[in-house]
């Protein structure tokens, strides 16, 4: 066995992102790494690479019990990874940085420049991999880069690597090259550890699965052994979440309204309205224009062309203070990074987006007032908490988006953009979100959630919008399934997500 | 718990320390008189500082704003204006020069420390050119009682600091300013989606410290009775060290005008001490940046021990 997983756990703040991960990787095996967004692959794979320190379990390397404190430690060991995002000195050439760290010495350090190229043109040619040693690596393409790293790996004499996402940057052409190196891979007896969500990918690499679900591994086994519609269940789950289910309420007055808003090239005449006491679904796949439109509507860009009009009034926003005057509110996917702030007390960031409800003659803050406030939401939300002077980022993550909500809540916001609301949250505060937002439909709110987990989609939503590329694509009824809107999601598009069917 | 009172134990301790190694020196009237004069103008500075640093900025031109309130405040009284004006006017210049940073910060979202870097040199380079590099020195008599007048008993410059510790305390935590202005420094995207006009409060919040600073400028310009172009060199070292001494992060989001307090008055008990104790001026230099990291990698200490 290469390399062994066992227990894995990792926790950032509040929230954990990692609870028991398990993995087993033998030499000369492709070995695909699955599960959600949020699921825990990517962090599983830093902890193997040496870039984040796992909190609890451990990691055995050719048997042996290891520890990586850095990425070096990781590498020493022939552990190398290709990234997302590429990693690599862009100023610097391909050559300098296959052996950046290692580069070949003459006397007194300095760098024999001559040898190290000659190395780089030798091994790139062996790869017959279309790059010259001595270009500057900025020049180079998404896939041009990836190659530099595989090369770099290579010359390390790695005998594992990892894939994170290899494709998602990369053309169909690019693709099928990835996939025919990641074969010359394992015929080395390299072992390949291959993160994806594009399960119409799998088929053409992998050996083994290892399926991933809310940090915790929930499969493992060969590749032939099991369908794609098992994978499918495997990721999503059908556990606690799949209790709940929203009763919906007879809609009220038409809250939101877009009509044929435009933003070249992410939205194109984007149509629809939210009535209150509605919670409508968006689905698509990562890139569809979900996320692009909750910013256009919020005022975070600017659009070409169409309106929007709220409760029936038009409404031009140029700025989330624009959207947020109007009564939009925005629960945005990266929660820690633009909708909390982590290094305050609850208190705080409850009063956030509408501290003039706190201040005496619009300046001066009313402690009791504010404290008042923030204990009637922190009851009426039941965040757990210690007191109101808790720091935010210490809250577990369904607590941290609760307080998301419940500043919104004392704003008075009347037309929610929920964007991935229970991303990274445990799946029991799941069902804690979906009452909140149910509680907040009922009160007359009218929510526009745009979610990944189409389970999650099936249980909380009313009706469900689909995009693709842009637009939208079809309007379902909340009790749809799976497939259907995978069907919208993907039309024409060579399946890029389950569109390969056994 | 250590951590926090760490400021307030350090100066306890020095205070202490001084009293036993000098004490028919430390502790008389004159002498603690003296570190009030000396340390009020670095105060003062330090008080608009950390309302720049909690907003997660920073104002590297401050020394060079001391220079551009006290000139043109003394100037404006040289010309035969009344006392009060020319330091409004010293105040004003200073607001002004600091309304610049903000702007600039904000509009052009340029990093605040490029910002003023270069600032601090177009102010310093401005006075310069308006003085002809020549200090200002009619001034009227009585302008010497802002920095080395008494009233009560107690150096005049002490009221005008704490009545100014006062409201900048008061804007810091009890009004919708200070709120924003702890929020715009410790997630400034947050704030932003939360509908705060970020950019209005940071430079209402540069434009304070710019003011703050020019009354500096005043006081110094008092206490040297001369208008100096020159004055302030390396001082927005100290105000910074007082404010991260005493708390405040320059990651923003923390900092507070009791521990900026703390904070310059352990730099003036260090250099007052090592007048005393006979330690040359140039290693207090070495010394106040030594106590600058020291004090910031505690800080860094304890934060890596909360999120672990």
């Amino acid at each position: 066995m290469l390399l062994e997983l066992k227990g894995i756990q990792k926790r950032f703040g509040g929230v954990v992102a990692l609870r028991n991960g398990n993995l087993a990787v033998e030499a000369g095996e492709v070995h695909l790494l699955l599960g959600e967004n949020g699921a825990g692959k990517s962090t599983m794979m830093k902890i193997v690479a040496g870039m984040q320190l796992a909190d609890g379990g451990e990691i055995l390397w050719k048997g042996r019990r290891v520890s990586f404190g850095k990425p070096a430690d990781a590498s020493g060991m022939g552990i190398a990874m290709v990234h997302q995002e590429s990693l690599l000195a862009p100023h610097l050439t391909v050559a300098e940085n296959i052996y950046l760290g290692r580069e070949p010495r003459l006397p007194l350090g300095w760098v024999n420049r001559r040898k190290m190229l000659a190395d780089a043109r030798r091994l790139i040619e062996e790869q017959h991999f279309p790059l010259d040693a001595g270009w500057r690596v900025e020049k180079l393409s998404p896939a041009g880069k990836q190659l530099v790293e595989i090369c770099r790996a290579i010359a390390h004499g790695s005998s594992l690597l990892i894939f994170d996402e290899p494709t998602s940057s990369l053309s169909g052409h690019e693709t099928k090259e990835v996939f025919r190196i990641v074969k010359t891979l394992r015929e080395r007896k390299m072992g390949v550890i291959y993160i994806t969500h594009r399960l119409e990918e799998l088929r053409t690499v992998g050996d083994r699965v290892t399926i991933l679900r809310d940090g915790e591994t929930i499969h493992s086994c060969g590749l032939h052994e099991i369908s794609n519609e098992r994978i499918i269940q495997h990721m999503v789950g059908r556990e606690l979440g799949a209790m709940y289910r929203r009763e919906p309420v007879t809609p009220g007055e038409e809250l939101l309204r877009v009509e044929g808003l435009t933003r070249k090239p992410a939205l194109e005449n984007i149509t629809l309205s939210v009535r209150a006491g509605e919670i409508v679904g968006m689905a698509g796949l990562i890139g569809a224009g979900r996320t692009e439109l909750c910013r256009a509507l919020f005022g975070l860009d600017e659009i070409d062309s169409g309106t929007v009009k709220l409760a029936g009034k038009p409404a031009v926003i140029h700025s989330p203070r624009g959207a947020v005057e109007g009564g939009i509110a925005l629960i945005p996917e990266d929660r820690q990074q633009t909708g909390l702030a982590t290094a305050l007390p609850i208190g705080y960031n409850l009063t956030l987006a509408d501290i003039g409800k706190v201040c005496r003659m619009g300046w001066l803050l009313d402690a009791a007032r504010e404290k008042a406030i923030a204990d009637e939401y922190i009851r009426k939300l039941r965040i757990k908490c210690e007191s109101p002077r808790q720091l935010a980022g210490r809250l577990s993550g369904g607590n941290q988006q609760k307080v998301v909500i419940a500043k919104w809540l004392v704003r008075g916001a009347k037309v929610f953009l929920f964007d991935e609301p229970t991303r990274g949250i445990d799946v029991g505060a799941k069902v804690e979100v979906y009452e909140v937002m149910d509680e907040l439909a009922r009160g007359g709110a009218a929510i526009l959630m745009v979610s990944s987990e189409l389970p999650e989609l099936l249980q909380v939503a009313d009706r469900i919008l689909v995009m693709r590329q842009g637009r939208l694509t079809g309007e379902l009824p909340g009790r749809t399934t799976q497939e259907e809107i995978m069907t919208l999601a993907t039309l024409h598009d060579g399946g890029a997500l389950i569109g390969e069917k056994e | 718990m250590i951590q926090r009172l760490l400021p307030f134990i350090t100066l306890f301790a020095l205070f202490v320390g001084l009293s036993i190694a000098s004490p028919d020196h430390f502790l008389t009237k004159t002498n603690l008189s003296s570190v009030v004069r000396q340390t009020a103008v670095i105060n003062l500075m330090a008080l608009g500082m950390t309302l720049v640093i909690v907003a997660g900025g920073i104002d590297l031109s401050v020394g060079a704003i001391l220079a551009m309130g006290g000139l043109l405040g003394t100037m404006a009284m040289a010309k035969g204006n009344p006392i009060w004006l020319g330091v409004m006017i010293g105040i004003l210049a200073g607001g002004v020069c600091g309304l610049a940073n903000g702007l600039l910060t904000t509009q052009l979202k340029i990093n605040p420390f490029i910002v003023t870097l270069g600032t601090l040199g177009i102010i310093r380079g401005v006075t310069l050119i308006i003085s002809n590099g020549l200090p200002v020195h009619e001034i009227p008599q009585a302008f010497s009682y802002l920095g080395e007048g008494n009233l009560l008993g107690v150096p005049f410059v002490l009221w005008v600091l704490v009545a100014c510790a006062v409201a900048v305390h008061i804007v810091l935590e009890h009004t919708r300013l200070g709120r924003y202005t702890f929020s715009i420094g410790s997630n400034e995207a947050a704030a932003f989606y939360a509908g705060i006009p970020v950019a209005f409060h940071t430079t209402a919040v540069y434009a304070i410290c710019g003011a703050l600073t020019g009354l500096g400028g005043m006081i110094e310009a008092s206490r040297l009775m001369t208008g100096q172009p020159t004055a302030g060199q390396g001082y927005e070292l100290q105000a910074i060290a007082a404010v991260v001494i005493g708390g405040g992060s320059l990651r923003g989001g923390e900092g507070s005008v009791v521990g900026t307090l703390i904070g310059a008055l352990i730099m003036g008990l260090l250099a007052n001490g090592s007048d005393l104790l006979g330690i040359s001026p140039y290693v207090q230099q070495a010394i106040i940046g030594a106590v600058i990291i020291l004090a910031v990698s505690f800080d860094e200490l304890r934060k890596r021990k909360m999120t672990r």
